[in-house]
């Protein structure tokens, strides 16, 4: 009869197996819903699952539910299943990364209220983690196509997420974002803002980037500044996927980081994986380019910069990264015959560092003169975040100040966010063509102003704490901000 | 259907009612309700009960607007509270800047959705008025129904054997496969040592409650919060005990595959309608009674009357008119929690047989004792208006007659009862009756009371109703947020309205406007209907009864 049998199946070939065990924490698992139909073939569906020591009767009972849960959701919402299940000591979260590839997460909640989250921030998570993947490693579904044993998709992720997941551990434990970081936003990109002289220099050294020796190639490039984008040649979702992979492991501050983890070592040789997520995977060459370590001495194969694919102008593009003092560049050369192989790669290395050094210093002291430290967005008296989702740019007060909010505080606009989440989404589905238009003025329990304005594209959070203070006054300093900081784009008129 | 018979008698196989509602009993049951599901600011009502705190009068005077740019004088939000606990509904009273249909809510909702458009409840809307008060609507539907899939809002009720027991569309028995897969999720989840809150998928979420051995769940792509949802199931639930009581428990004991359907036969209509309330009264939103507004005397005379036959014996003495209070009166300190009180009216209201004679029909009071029968024996003095006199014990049928008979007599001598039907003829309060050009809803924590202005101009369509009723559910869930709730205030504009909301120890506050109205115009009309209520506090609501004792 119906769909609802499927369920049922789902359900039974996870029944009778152990329970989870008690201390799990977090869950992530990657599965195929085409594989593993056949009676004792069910672990093909796997194809990622973090803890990789989970037993795989629980690795399946985990499958097993999420499958079901899809299966009874489409009887009322055919056009978009399952998103969250939210239990009583768990959020599970889903993410239908590719037509048949589902990517789950399960949060276990503590007891000490640190795991307030919002679902669509975990779900974040998961579309970030794909991303990146699939800029560095192709589609899951190319994978498998090109090795239906799932070998190939199964090693590349098994480092890849491994390696993402090590940004996460808070101690030995891995740590989601919670309510504590509801003034963030994952995949926007940070500007920073420049002066009207700067960004025409800034301007002038991206065309020298763009030009290349190579005939008609034109590369492309992102410029940034400590961990703050100056420009860009990339589309926004390009861009933003670049830029949070920059700031994970290229900025300065970060391949000196160094490793603290090596243990996928072995598995990742066995397939000679590139892992440009592993922390140690940079390090600065002589002539001032980033050299991928890992891939060096590869089984005597030639060096070549690692290929990412940037899945907005669907383009195959080499990826080099040049550093001086605080500024990165990025480089992206486009795949082709004239830069195939080493040569090709060199010959624009060299152009660029002929034709834009003194650019490249020039522009450095310029932005490093007029930078602010990292607490330059502060403002005073405000807790912020500020979105542009057309453009995948947001602003926020510097970590440090948020930190000094009640927990309360973060708490609320927590909550706020998610209900706000819940609207837009629907929103989205219903009219995506119209421009969605809320304002929320809360005032909580603690006497701070919880305050959240979406309108025309753009979404502004705000903490106002210690300010006693009237409704009126409330919006007055909202508006205030607004005209000052966002060219009057939330103020009333 | 033999709806009738199976309300007011208690089948053979009816749980046996045992009668000991003692007031520990009572006083238990109070706190354990508290932390089911007295998310409404219970913890912080104050203790003692009654009248409105002396500081709702004083803090009502200070409650000033704020002009742009004027100094701090006016604190909504301030330390100072002002008076009973109202949610003050108030709706666009500058009528003309009210959204079009197509830009709004539910009418937008069918219209821009195309061909994956749910069937609106307002589509059957005129069967619905029927169906709703006769029993089940679509019984030929099942989860193979493309219509049946597409409905907005789906209860049901299944035990943890998955065997179903109430489904508010289609027929339960061909819907038993559809219960099993409910069972399994459930049960998975239960067996892996935790427990399944919702669901969320699109436009859909599936909310779980379980109260083992019973389960309980709802489909619905309403938009309506979690919370809000999870409460219509408490509800449900609620009626579903009122009708039985929690020892058809015993029942599923000793067979755990037990069909409790023939227990609740004829009793669609009890849930159809309670259902429908949740789109419309605010009772079910609240946790909050209201009263038919009446002169103060008028009150007084009708609770005079009720106090004697109360002194007699009898637990609780209730006169209502549909849904609204005229009067209620218990023995001593026991109280009736607005649940319950919601939940009796409905069973009351929409059974047939209660208004065609006086009846006598063991009803269980959830909040009040969910383990025990009590007595009811109800009649309608006349068509909306009915006296239900509560006993512990099931032999006073003749005893509480005589008192009705008492009753009675004193009403229609002392013309309450032709107050009560002009009361009604008026048709509750109105925001055209304000001072002003907006409409009101209101909540008084302290008496468990709440006031509300009815829909009115230009809130006229019963989907714009339904729209601004879901966007009072939500804001009430926001401001009640479990773990950092109640919040002092709240604005809210969207493209349908701007609402405010203001919570003080005292009272709650809900208003809603048009979605241009400024902040400080709504400011300004939240003092005055304020001191409007403050005004009227005689008329709207009933001093005396002892709120639910928490």
């Amino acid at each position: 009869m119906r769909r609802s049998s499927g369920v049922v199946v789902s359900l039974s070939t996870a029944m009778g197996l152990p329970a989870m065990a008690a201390n799990e924490g977090l869950q992530l698992c990657v599965f195929d819903s085409r594989r593993g139909h056949q009676e004792g073939q069910e672990l093909d569906k796997i194809l990622f699952f973090f803890p990789s020591d989970f037993p795989y009767s629980v690795q399946l009972s985990v499958v097993g539910l999420s499958e079901g849960i899809i299966t009874f959701t489409r009887i009322f919402s055919p056009d978009a299943a399952c998103e969250v299940i939210e239990e009583e000591r768990h959020s599970h979260v889903f993410y239908q990364a590719e037509p048949d590839i589902w990517m789950v997460m399960i949060a276990e909640k503590n007891k000490d209220n640190e795991s307030d989250w919002r679902c669509d921030a975990l779900i974040d998570v998961l579309k970030e983690a794909h991303s990146l993947f699939t800029m560095f490693n192709d589609s899951l579904q190319a994978l498998l196509d090109k090795q239906p044993s799932g070998e190939l998709a199964r090693s590349r992720l098994y480092t890849f997420i491994n390696d993402y997941l090590s940004d996460f551990y808070v101690g030995k434990k891995i740590q989601v974002p919670s309510f504590r970081d509801c003034l963030k936003e994952r995949r926007t990109v940070q500007m920073l803002t420049v002066s009207r002289e700067v960004a025409i220099e800034v301007q002038s050294l991206a065309t020298v980037i763009g030009i290349s020796s190579l005939g008609s190639i034109a590369c492309k490039s992102l410029i940034l500044f400590q961990d703050l984008l100056v420009a860009t040649t990339l589309s926004p979702g390009d861009t933003a996927n670049m830029f949070t992979y920059a700031v994970l492991r290229s900025s300065p501050e970060e391949y000196h980081r160094g490793s603290h983890d090596s243990s996928m070592g072995e598995q990742s040789n066995r397939y000679h994986m590139p892992r440009p997520l592993q922390r140690d995977n940079w390090s600065k060459g002589k002539d001032g380019f980033l050299v991928c370590d890992n891939q060096l001495n590869v089984g005597g194969l030639v060096y070549l910069a690692p290929v990412v694919w940037l899945q907005e102008s669907e383009e195959h593009m080499y990826l080099c990264i040049y550093q001086h003092r605080s500024l990165t560049i990025i480089v992206l050369i486009p795949v082709c015959s004239q830069t195939d192989g080493e040569q090709g790669i060199a010959l624009v290395k060299k152009q660029l560092l002929e034709n834009a050094s003194e650019k490249i210093v020039h522009v450095e002291e310029k932005l490093s003169r007029g930078w602010g430290g990292e607490n330059a967005y502060h403002v005073s008296g405000y807790r912020y975040l500020l979105v542009d989702t057309d453009k995948s740019i947001s602003r926020t007060s510097p970590p440090g100040k948020v930190m000094t909010l009640a927990k309360d505080s973060l708490f609320t606009l927590n909550k706020l966010r998610e209900a706000i989440d819940l609207e837009k989404t629907r929103a989205n589905r219903e009219k995506p063509d119209h421009e969605k238009y809320l304002e929320v003025c809360i005032r909580a329990k603690n006497n701070s102003w919880i305050i959240a304005k979406v309108t025309q594209g753009r979404e502004l959070y705000m903490v106002i704490e210690r300010a006693n203070e009237t409704l009126l006054y409330a919006s007055d300093a909202v508006e205030k901000f607004s005209d000052r900081y966002c060219d009057g784009a939330f103020s009333l008129d | 259907m033999d709806s009738d018979d199976t309300i007011t008698d208690p089948k053979p196989n009816h749980p046996e009612p045992s009668l000991d509602a003692e007031p520990g009993t009572v006083e238990q049951m109070g706190s354990l309700t508290l932390g089911e599901a007295g998310d409404v600011a219970g913890a912080e009502r104050p203790a003692g009960n009654g009248f409105l705190p002396a500081d709702f009068y004083a803090a009502a005077g200070e409650i000033e607007v704020m002009e742009e740019g004027s100094p701090v004088s006016g604190d909504l939000a301030g330390p100072s509270s002002f008076g009973s606990p109202g949610a003050c509904r108030e709706s666009s009273g500058r009528g003309d800047a009210l959204p079009s249909p197509s830009s709004s809510g539910y009418a937008g909702e069918r219209g821009s959705s195309g061909g994956s458009s749910e069937i609106d409840e307002a589509e059957d809307r005129e069967t619905m008025l029927d169906d709703w008060s006769r029993g089940k609507r679509h019984p030929d539907e099942d989860d193979g129904s493309v219509s049946w899939r597409k409905r907005k809002k789906h209860f049901f009720i299944l035990s943890n054997s998955g065997k179903p027991i109430y489904s508010r569309y289609g027929d339960e028995h061909k819907l038993a496969g559809f219960s099993a897969t409910l069972q399994a999720i459930i049960s998975f989840v239960e067996n892996s040592g935790d427990c399944l809150k919702f669901i969320r998928a699109g436009n859909h979420q599936v909310v779980f409650l379980v109260k083992v051995p019973i389960y309980l769940v709802c489909i619905s792509c309403t938009e309506e919060p979690y919370e809000a949802l999870k409460r219509q199931l408490e509800l449900i639930y609620g009626q579903m005990l009122l009708i039985l009581t929690k020892s058809v428990n015993r029942c599923f004991e000793k067979n755990p595959k037990y069909d409790m359907t023939p227990l609740l036969r004829g009793t669609d209509a009890v849930f159809s309608s309670l259902i429908h309330a949740f789109s419309c009264n605010p009772a079910t939103i609240l946790n909050a009674y209201t009263c038919l507004p009446l002169a103060y005397s008028t009150r007084q005379a009708a609770s005079a009357i009720l106090q004697v036959v109360a002194d007699s014996g009898v637990l609780f003495a209730l006169l209502m008119c549909k849904n609204k209070v005229v009067s209620l009166v218990g023995t001593q300190k026991a109280s009736l929690h607005p649940d319950d009180m919601l939940l009796l009216s409905n069973f009351i209201m929409s059974s047939e047989s209660f208004r065609t004679s006086e009846s006598f029909s063991p009803i269980c009071l959830p909040r009040y004792n969910p383990m025990v029968f009590l007595y009811a024996y109800v009649h309608f003095l006349d068509v909306d208006t009915y006296l239900t006199l509560l006993t512990a014990s099931s032999d006073s049928f003749y005893h509480l007659k005589d008192c009705r008979i008492r009753v009675e007599t004193v009403l229609v001598k002392s013309n309450v009862l032709s107050e009560v039907q002009r009361s009604m003829l008026d048709g509750g309060l109105r925001v055209e009756d304000l001072p002003l050009d907006s409409s009101l809803r209101s909540r008084s924590i302290y008496l468990d009371q709440y006031v509300s202005s009815e829909f009115s101009s230009p809130i006229s369509s019963s989907s714009q109703q339904k729209r601004l009723f879901r966007a009072y559910e939500k804001l009430y869930a926001s401001m009640h947020d479990n773990g950092t709730g109640p919040h002092k205030t709240q604005f809210r504009r969207d493209e349908d309205f701007v609402l405010l909301c203001w919570i003080t120890q005292d009272f709650e506050l809900y208003a809603a406007f048009d979605p241009l109205a400024d902040k400080a115009h709504a400011i300004k009309t939240c003092n005055r209907v304020c001191q409007w209520v403050r005004d009227l506090e005689n008329e709207i609501f009933l001093f005396g009864a002892n709120p639910f004792s928490w």
